[in-house]
């Protein structure tokens, strides 16, 4: 017989007209470890996990729209919690609605995982390995939790994204008119798809990484990444510019080997945008990071770019036409946005550099990620020397002529997502004083909606810039490549402390720029914790935008801080894909440090997170459908996020209520006692109004019941500190996680002894200092927190 | 009342918008409320005039939930009497629940005054109430320089150009108050 492989093809001697296909060789699996209950879950496999999350943090609906006009019943008026024609309530429609969002992101990580695989086996065959080096031993710490599988080569990643694309299928088709009902269930599917989406994210990521090489668990990965330039400032506009936007990072590694192989390192400039920006520095190290997503229109419009290559996510729909206004050739390299160009993949890339050059086309589409480098290359170069004499920023002239037509209608007031006093500033502008409309610039979200209403056509986006101009030529900031997974051994440095609450907390920054008052918030978060000695992980857009502001001292944040997945640490795990890894260093405590069983074990390891590990993400600026499902993922594997005040037309929030003793029963799996608890984590997703609110709110969200009573000291000591910095006055709530005098900060015990003897009634015997009645339950340092019954080890 | 476009404009939620009111007109219907709420944020802070307007309110016995990092502001007035620091989200999660006990223990509220917040944020917080505190009905009303449409009764978008004709409105809004 012929040797089995997947396609092959054999008959059998004897046998007329029997001929065998081979779909799938079954390798023996080296045996890893059990598998645990919940291999592959399916919808309803969790479920019940879901729903004691969901009877804590109950679901919270704030409807952006009051109707549904979904099917041709409708529309339908659903105010007032009414039911629709198809019998579906206001609350089921607006999880519904979260499903969808969760459904658009989780689709976009994954149809962006599928592609890349394609790619990669295209480029390097199935049988590229999955080694991240000494330090790595749990490579992929989601696919082995979630699928059962130690992935050995991507190819593996077959069968995951299989299972992915299914469960998508079966959630989708849960949204049509007459399928679920119950908000309660979209809400358990919306978690499913958050899990999905997160398990897309890691296997997006260890493809790239395994393929391209990119940092992991060797020397010289990890804490030590090397730095990279950050800012328009930084772009060396003397040379050719080529900007890339988007996530998918094959066609710009094309463009950095083309660079390379040809010497032209240093006579093009590769810099891109959003994720794309960070993973491109991770293969190409020469490359810089021009901004985070929210100045995409503003990079654009500032005709940097001698050509723009696009791939997939985040690039805005008019990119096109933006192109076109400063006569930069577009190069779009993903199916899922072609923008309306012609294909060319595969044509002479001699004719496709003369079509762009001469302008005969605007742009063109290359499928093919290894084609696009040498188009790319010799466009830029080409462009370059015809664009050179080209001014884009407004002449002093023109500037002046703007401001002094703006009417003070408040139409762009209007217009403007953050409400920004855009004619004030032109009003300030023509007296003589810049400073208003420059400081707008980075509060500006940079949507352009202002413009459009503009009745005296005002290119209020260009006035912005011009009036910024010359801070943003000096913006150039510094930040570490994205390192990708945490280091086993680093989880087994920090474990302890981490369990016991001496190291207070992860604090995980993540997500878009949709900020309510500018970049400088993301960076006030980073440093307000590193400082603290949390542990500080960072991917995608606040990576970068935390990254454009400086110290005292001219040190950016992550030149300020170590690198390492330790207290004070300040981390790029990479682009959003890479905030997997967050998950991952959750799931590797769970594993490496309290031995908990991984393979296809999701509940218990979320059950454990969610009562040890006080991490928190924050995604202060979080915007698209992909920050709603990742979002939605860190919540189903028990870690809470805090958005920020755009967050709440997201529609849904999970908080629980303190004041309903019931809610925050949990069991003692020692012994199978039942105990009331703290409030630890309060909220699952809970929006801000304001960054002084949320450093506040993101200490209080790393209480865990667990916490060891010197652990609860230092998380107490930073919870009243923040609020008294940033409040000016003690959090109402501090009481609450106090269990025994030892949980109180040492420095002030007497003083909070006192307050809670004078303000909460409480019994102190002031000779022992020890508190005697008052808390919610007494400090057990044995308790060993659970909410699920099956790991009750012995009854009393 | 008149007709407003919303101060986001496409922040157009369904049939039931609110009305646009003169000060006088939201003073009196808070007068009519017989368990009313304050609920301020940090865009209070912007100018000490409309700290004080909070103040005037809560001195006429309608007790203040300070959201956002408003608080700041009241600790460094030293006006501590009727104010509560909570988070907009978790409060709005609380007002949803007629069972909720209030921030004084003596049970929910039949009447909230949004002011001093954000303006997205205070449009989803209202059509959080506006569609599920429903029974009994709570009442909602803005007196932010924006016409809210998720409000039963707002004032109409006000420019920052006019920010004294603004704070007239506001102080006119404070007499009409019956204490």
């Amino acid at each position: 017989m012929e040797e089995l492989k997947k396609g092959g093809i054999f008959t059998i001697s004897d046998m007329s007209n029997v001929r065998i296909n081979i779909g799938e060789v079954v390798e023996e699996e080296e045996e890893w470890e059990p598998m645990g209950p919940h291999p592959m879950p399916r919808i309803a496999t969790l479920r019940n996990w879901d729903f004691k999350l969901l009877n804590r943090y109950k679901p919270f609906y704030a409807p952006v729209c009051d109707m549904c006009c979904l099917c041709t019943y409708g529309k339908c008026d659903l105010t007032g919690n009414k039911k629709g024609a198809c019998g579906i309530r206001m609350d089921a429609q607006q999880a519904r609605i979260v499903l969808l969002a969760c459904l658009v992101g989780c689709s976009a990580h994954c149809g962006h995982g599928r592609h890349l695989l394609h790619d990669m086996i295209n480029k390097f065959g199935r049988d590229v390995p999955i080694d991240f080096g000494p330090e790595v031993d749990i490579e992929a710490p989601l696919t082995r939790l979630v699928c059962g599988i130690k992935p050995k080569t991507i190819g593996d990643y077959d069968r995951v994204f299989s299972y992915i694309e299914e469960q998508i299928v079966q959630l989708a088709d849960a949204l049509h008119t007459g399928q679920e009902g119950s908000y309660m269930d979209f809400e358990s599917k919306a978690l499913h798809m958050g899990m999905l989406d997160s398990l897309n994210k890691e296997a997006a990521d260890v493809i790239q990484i395994a393929c391209y090489k990119l940092p992991s668990g060797f020397p010289g990965d990890g804490p030590d990444v090397p730095f990279v330039d950050v800012g328009i400032g930084t772009i060396n506009t003397n040379n050719a510019v080529i900007i890339v936007i988007g996530h998918n990072v094959p066609p710009a590694a094309d463009i950095g080997v083309y660079l390379t192989e040809n010497g032209l390192d240093d006579k093009v400039e590769l810099g891109g945008i959003c994720c794309t920006a960070i993973d491109t520095t991770r293969v190409y190290h020469k490359a810089k990071i021009v901004s985070a997503l929210g100045r995409q229109l503003r990079v654009l419009r500032a005709g940097i770019a001698d050509v723009v290559v696009t791939d997939e996510q985040c690039i805005r729909a008019d990119v096109l036409e933006l192109c076109q206004r400063v006569h930069s050739p577009m190069i779009a390299t993903n199916d899922k946005a072609m923008h309306g160009l012609v294909d060319r993949t595969d044509d002479d890339p001699d004719k496709i550099v003369d079509d762009l050059v001469s302008g005969r086309v605007p742009g063109v589409i290359i499928l093919e990620p290894d084609q696009v480098g040498e188009v790319a290359v010799r466009t830029a170069l080409e462009m370059d020397k015809k664009r050179r004499s080209l001014k884009f920023i407004l002449s002093d002239d023109e500037f002046n002529y703007y401001v002094n037509d703006c009417i003070l209608c408040g139409g762009c007031t209007l217009a403007c997502p953050n409400g920004l006093p855009i004619g004030e500033a032109n009003k300030s502008a023509a007296a003589g004083n810049i400073k208003p409309l420059a400081d707008l610039f980075d509060i500006c979200v940079g949507c352009g909606r202002c413009e459009q209403v503009c009745k005296k056509h005002i290119p209020i986006v260009d006035v912005m810039t011009k009036a910024a101009y010359p801070q943003l030529k000096e913006e150039k900031g510094r930040m570490r490549i994205g390192r990708g997974p945490i280091w086993d051994s680093e989880i087994r440095e920090v474990g302890a402390p981490l369990v016991l609450g001496t190291i207070p907390g992860i604090i995980a920054p993540i997500g878009c720029g949709n900020y309510p008052n500018g970049t400088k918030d993301a960076w006030l978060i980073v440093k307000e914790f590193a400082e603290r000695n949390y542990i500080v992980t960072l991917t995608g857009c606040m990576a970068i935008d935390c990254a454009l502001w400086k110290d005292e001292d001219g040190k950016t944040i992550y030149e300020a801080h170590h690198g390492g997945f330790g207290g004070g640490g300040v981390m790029n795990i990479g682009s959003c894909v890479s905030n997997a890894h967050i998950h991952g260093a959750a799931i590797k405590v769970a594993s490496i440090f309290a031995g908990r069983p991984l393979r296809g074990n999701y509940e218990e390891i979320a059950d454990y997170i969610l009562s040890r590990v006080g991490a928190c993400g924050v995604a202060w600026g979080a915007m698209s459908q992909k920050a709603a499902s990742i979002a939605t993922g860190f919540n189903r594997l028990g870690v809470p996020a805090v958005v920020g005040p755009h967050g709440v037309k997201y529609r849904r929030a999970f908080m629980s209520r303190p004041d309903i003793k019931e809610d925050w029963k949990l069991i003692d799996a020692s012994d199978g006692s039942e105990v009331y608890v703290e409030p630890g984590p309060q909220d699952l997703l809970v929006a801000c109004e304001t960054v002084e609110e949320a450093l506040p709110m993101m200490a209080k969200l790393c209480f865990r019941p667990s916490d060891t009573d010197r652990g609860r000291s230092v998380k107490l000591t930073h919870y009243i500190d923040l609020n008294q910095k940033y409040l000016k006055t003690y959090p109402p709530d501090w009481h609450l996680f106090v269990r025994v005098a030892s949980d109180l900060p040492l420095a002030t015990r007497d003083v909070l002894l006192k307050k809670l003897e004078d303000e909460q009634d409480w019994k102190i015997d002031w000779k022992k200092k020890k508190i005697e009645a008052g808390p919610i339950r007494a400090y057990n340092p044995s308790f060993n927190p659970t909410n699920l019954e099956r790991l009750i080890r012995g009854r009393k | 009342m008149g007709i407003e476009i919303p101060f986001d404009v496409a922040n157009i939620g369904g049939p039931e918008a609110g009305g646009v009111a003169p000060p006088e007109v939201i003073g009196s219907y808070i007068s009519s409320a017989s368990r009313p709420l304050l609920v301020v944020g940090s865009e209070l802070l912007r100018d000490g005039f409309f700290l004080d307007i909070a103040i005037g309110i809560g001195k006429k016995g309608i007790p203040l939930a300070a959201t956002g990092h408003s608080i700041k502001g009241f600790v460094e007035k030293g006006y501590m009497e009727n104010v509560y620091y909570y988070n907009l989200h978790e409060l709005t999660n609380c007002l949803r629940d007629p069972n909720w006990k209030g921030l004084d223990g003596a049970g929910n509220y039949d009447f909230v005054i949004f002011y001093g917040i954000i303006y997205y944020y205070a449009s989803q917080m209202l059509s959080c109430l506006k569609n599920f505190a429903t029974d009994p009905l709570m009442r909602t009303v803005s007196i932010d320089r924006y016409y809210h449409p998720n409000a039963r009764m707002s004032f109409t978008n006000i420019m920052p150009r006019m920010e004294e004709e603004y704070k007239e409105m506001l102080n006119k809004l404070v007499e009409s108050i019956k204490g």
